[in-house]
């Protein structure tokens, strides 16, 4: 019983991380239609360049390792800033190199772009960062915390309570909101969105500023309790991937959904047999896909005839 | 390249491929020769999938390891014959693509990449973790490779085993692309609702392309695992798949491009491992900036360059004159002044939106029916209803003897029914006689086989569906537009062309959806007499127009429709004069039907020319 409390916990977490990836896909497919292939690269590269920032903050130069006190909040907050803006330009200049040029275009031309802009993002930050992982500790320690009998590190709370707050924050920016107001008029309609006045193609660069920015946000949350490393985004972005395809690509809330859903059954799956995860998660998607090909909450776009 | 040019190409490779071994007794040069053979095998196949019937993998990478592990389990295992192993590993990889298909029907787009990803990681993660059948990352030794007169297979003799495999497969695939298969996967990579329109079965040609890239991805991997004598995990990786798929991209769709991308991917390969680093930014780069530069892929660049150095090469072939007026088959059957089609009660809701209300409809055979009503009278949604496009709620349709209620929209074709769309959904990027000769892939008898090996029978049915496919532009007055493109046809053309799609099924029964939309006074007149010739040829045909003196001019019968509901049908002269008609079309203030003025509504219906 303990134990299922406990991996509930650690599913949670584990959920918030892909539930605001696979947000990052549902922002720039909503708008343009294509998502980054490449995400995983950018949230390892967003991960890396944050742990080198506390390192840096510390006074431990590029390549020293953390001991817990040198994580400080301040420290992990400014850091996660500086990760933030960083993949916030990347993911913009991404819009220009990867996406704009094959927006529109028939056949999936972006899904082998973007994977290239991945790809070469990974190996800038293999050249400087080495592909050895990186530990960085929790800004809040490792005090387990006993809930119910279940020990839950402070850094799983931290990533539920970070990933739900800007969850939370982004779903009424999106409802309540002018700028939310013209994201969705671009996404129903480009055509008609650029007739009412809004700046089309700003909204698009938004669109993937905030996508880039969310992995940041991802990696660095989850970092403390796995590493950070240059390899450790492949699996997240699939898993987010994976979720947000389940919950609904054109749907924010069932993206969000799909995360939390894909964390708890892998966590699950996990404390039955840890072996069985991928395989079991890629099976449930496939089955979902089957019975439900538009996802849990996604609507299904009839093509007129 | 035609005919006897291939021909020449094919028998220059063929012997430098047997020369080769001869040239250089040198191993790495001759396994760099063999790998390439591997990954063309491979990317002929995936390029079928991908570039023809537009369905993206990510997950090629499971087929191959199919593949691989069949050959490696069977000879390791259970000791069968090398040569047998092979073979099966092929057929193995076969049935692997009917499972990957299976979901992959389903869904399309980002989706479909997730359901392959999906497949090529949980492979990826079977054979590494399920350690007592795989062996995982320690990997299966002692794999056996086949043997040739009692001596196993040397670095020369892969040469030549995968030179022969790739020129079978490649002599294969070109004779399946350029029949009658070949055009059923381009129509449904374009747009999969004509092609059931014109009675493909998008379904089974998706499962068709997937199993043949199954098979080629598949024996690749039982090549790799045999060559070796080797295999382990660590071949199956997700990076395997994007390998494959960048061969078929950065080659290109054309039957040469998977060739050119996996010889200059394999030698960046070769060349570069020493330098990891540099690889995988090549690899980047390529993949970020090639579709970009190259968007048909070296293929498609290099063609398009020679046709600016060499425009003479460029000039298509000469049409074949038409010989004979086009027939249609079998129209003598069918008794005139019978029912064709006679539907009961159909009804179709969408929510609170009903535009389809309790009609019942009756199509008599030689007649021209005409559909009106306003805009948003359900006019179109009738039209998909009949055609299987929609499925009814509720309702019966008896089409020729036959109820077609819940067939499959190209089943439905099959029995006789074509139809044209309003908003138009031509193959934009085949030549005009290409879409016609598309309409005609059920009225050719060959055989899946037959077109795969290029027996000469099918090379004869390929020959009289051009012959047919002329005739029938020329039947419409397209004779000299044959070899343009039918997307860059202008749009009252790209409108017949659609009709000479649709004829090309011989059909009993034409539905024309708005064949006048868009369409300039001048052609409106001349629809008119094509519509006429069209019922001379005994095809009984319904029509959704606006155009109310092209509707009046022609038709037998003219049903209205408004909500949903049918509100009049019977003879133009009588649809003119009737009180529900006009008000349906013009409004009414007073209900009263007797109140009306019993001549203007005639000049009102008639400039009731709006398009919707």
């Amino acid at each position: 019983m303990v134990a299922i409390l406990q991996a509930v916990f650690s599913g949670l977490a584990l959920g918030g991380i892909y539930a605001l990836v696979a947000l990052g896909f549902n922002i720039t497919h909503s708008t343009t239609k294509t998502l980054n292939f490449g995400q995983g690269e950018l949230l390892a590269a967003g991960t890396v360049i944050a742990v080198s920032g506390v390192m840096l903050l510390a006074g431990k130069g590029m390549h020293g390792t953390l001991d817990p006190q040198d994580v400080t909040l301040w420290r992990y907050a400014v850091s996660l800033l500086i990760s933030v803006v960083v993949l916030g330009l990347l993911g913009v200049l991404l819009y220009y190199t990867a996406v704009r040029p094959f927006i529109g275009l028939g056949g999936l031309s972006w899904v082998m772009s973007t994977l290239g802009f991945g790809i070469i993002i990974q190996n800038t930050a293999l050249a400087i960062w080495g592909p050895s992982a990186m530990v960085i500790p929790s800004p809040l320690g490792d005090n387990v915390i006993r809930i119910g009998g279940a020990g839950v590190l402070p850094q799983e709370i931290l990533v539920v309570a970070a990933s739900v707050v800007v969850m939370l924050c982004l779903d009424t920016v999106m409802r309540k909101t002018k700028i939310g107001k013209a994201v969705r008029a671009v996404a129903h309609n480009k055509n008609a969105a650029t007739l009412m006045g809004i700046n089309v193609p700003a909204v698009v660069v938004l669109a993937f500023a905030i996508s880039s920015s969310l992995a940041g946000l991802a990696g660095l949350l989850i970092a403390p309790i796995t590493t950070a490393s240059v390899f450790m985004g492949l699996s997240i972005a699939l898993k987010a991937f994976s979720a947000a395809i389940v919950g609904g690509l054109n749907n924010a809330r069932g993206c969000m959904l799909g995360g939390f859903l894909l964390g708890l059954v892998e966590s699950m799956v996990g404390l039955w047999h840890a072996e069985l995860r991928e395989i079991s998660i890629f099976m449930l998607i496939i089955l979902v896909l089957v019975l439900k090909p538009e996802g849990l909450l996604g609507t299904r776009v009839a093509e007129k005839v | 390249m035609k005919g006897r040019a291939h021909l020449l190409g094919v028998a220059v490779v063929a012997l430098a491929i047997a020369a080769a071994p001869f040239v250089t007794g040198n191993g790495f040069y001759l396994k760099v020769l063999f790998l390439i053979g591997v990954n063309y095998l491979a990317a002929a196949g995936l390029n079928v999938l991908v570039g023809h019937t537009g369905q993206k993998s990510l997950g090629h990478a499971g087929l191959f390891a199919v593949g691989a592990y069949t050959t490696a389990l069977l000879t390791t295992r259970l000791g069968w014959n090398p040569w047998l192993a092979f073979v099966a590993a092929g057929v193995m990889a076969g049935l692997f693509g009917v499972l990957i298909a299976l979901p992959a029907l389903r869904v399309k787009g980002p989706a479909l990449a997730m359901v392959t990803i999906g497949f090529g990681i949980v492979v990826e993660k079977v054979v590494s973790e399920w350690q007592d059948v795989f062996a995982g990352q320690q990997g299966i030794y002692g794999v056996l490779s086949p043997s040739w007169g009692g001596r196993a297979f040397g670095d020369r003799e892969w040469v030549w085993f995968v030179g022969v495999l790739g020129l079978a497969t490649h002599l294969m695939i070109r004779s399946l692309l350029r029949g009658k298969y070949g055009r059923a996967f381009m129509a449904v990579n374009t747009a999969e609702v004509a092609a059931e329109s014109v009675g493909i079965g998008v379904y089974r040609s998706k499962v068709l392309a997937f199993v043949i890239s199954a098979v080629t991805c598949g024996l690749a991997g039982a090549l790799i695992a045999q060559q070796n004598q080797y295999i382990s995990s660590d071949f199956i990786t997700f990076n395997l798949s994007i390998f494959f798929l960048l061969i078929v991209l950065f080659g290109g769709s054309s039957v040469y491009g998977p060739l050119l991308g996996a010889i200059v991917l394999t030698l960046l390969d070769a060349f570069l491992a020493r330098w990891p680093h540099v690889q995988h930014f090549t690899y980047g780069a390529l993949l970020l900036f090639a579709l970009y530069a190259m968007p048909n892929g070296l293929a498609g660049w290099i063609a398009g360059l020679s046709r600016r150095l060499f425009p003479a090469l460029a000039k298509p072939a000469a049409v074949p004159p038409p010989d004979g007026a086009w027939r249609l088959r079998g129209a003598e059957i069918l008794a005139a002044e019978r029912p064709l089609l006679a539907a009961r009660g159909l009804f179709k809701a969408y929510g609170g939106v009903v535009p389809t209300n309790n009609v019942d409809m009756e199509l008599k055979t030689g007649h021209i029916h005409s559909l009106i009503g306003p805009n948003g009278a359900g006019k179109t949604t009738l039209l998909n209803i009949l055609s299987g496009i929609v499925p009814p709620d509720r309702g019966s349709i008896e089409f020729n003897g036959t109820d077609i209620v819940g067939l499959a929209p190209n089943r439905i074709a099959r029995l006789g029914l074509g139809r044209t769309f309003q908003n138009l959904k031509l193959f934009a990027d085949m030549t005009v006689l290409d879409n016609v000769q598309v309409g005609l892939h059920r009225q050719m008898a060959t055989g899946f086989l037959s077109a795969l090996l290029g027996l000469p029978a099918a090379a004869r049915a390929e020959r009289h569906a051009a012959a047919e496919a002329a005739q029938i532009l020329d039947f419409l007055g397209l004779g000299d537009k044959a070899h343009e493109r039918a997307g860059s046809l202008p749009y009252g053309l790209q409108r017949r062309v659609e009709l000479a799609r649709a004829l090309a099924t011989h059909p009993r029964l034409l539905l024309l959806d708005e064949p006048a939309a868009g369409l300039n006074p001048q052609e409106t007149r001349e629809l008119v007499d094509v519509i006429a010739k069209i019922r001379d040829l005994g095809i009984t045909v319904l029509l959704i127009e606006h155009h109310m003196d092209l509707v009046m001019a022609i038709s037998d019968h003219v049903i209205v429709l408004d909500y949903g509901e049918k509100i009049a049908e019977g003879r133009p002269a009588e649809i003119q004069r009737d009180p529900r008609v006009i008000a349906a079309y013009l409004g009414a203030d007073d209900p009263d039907p007797d109140a009306g003025d019993t001549r203007a509504p005639d000049a009102h219906i008639a400039s009731a020319t709006t398009h919707g």
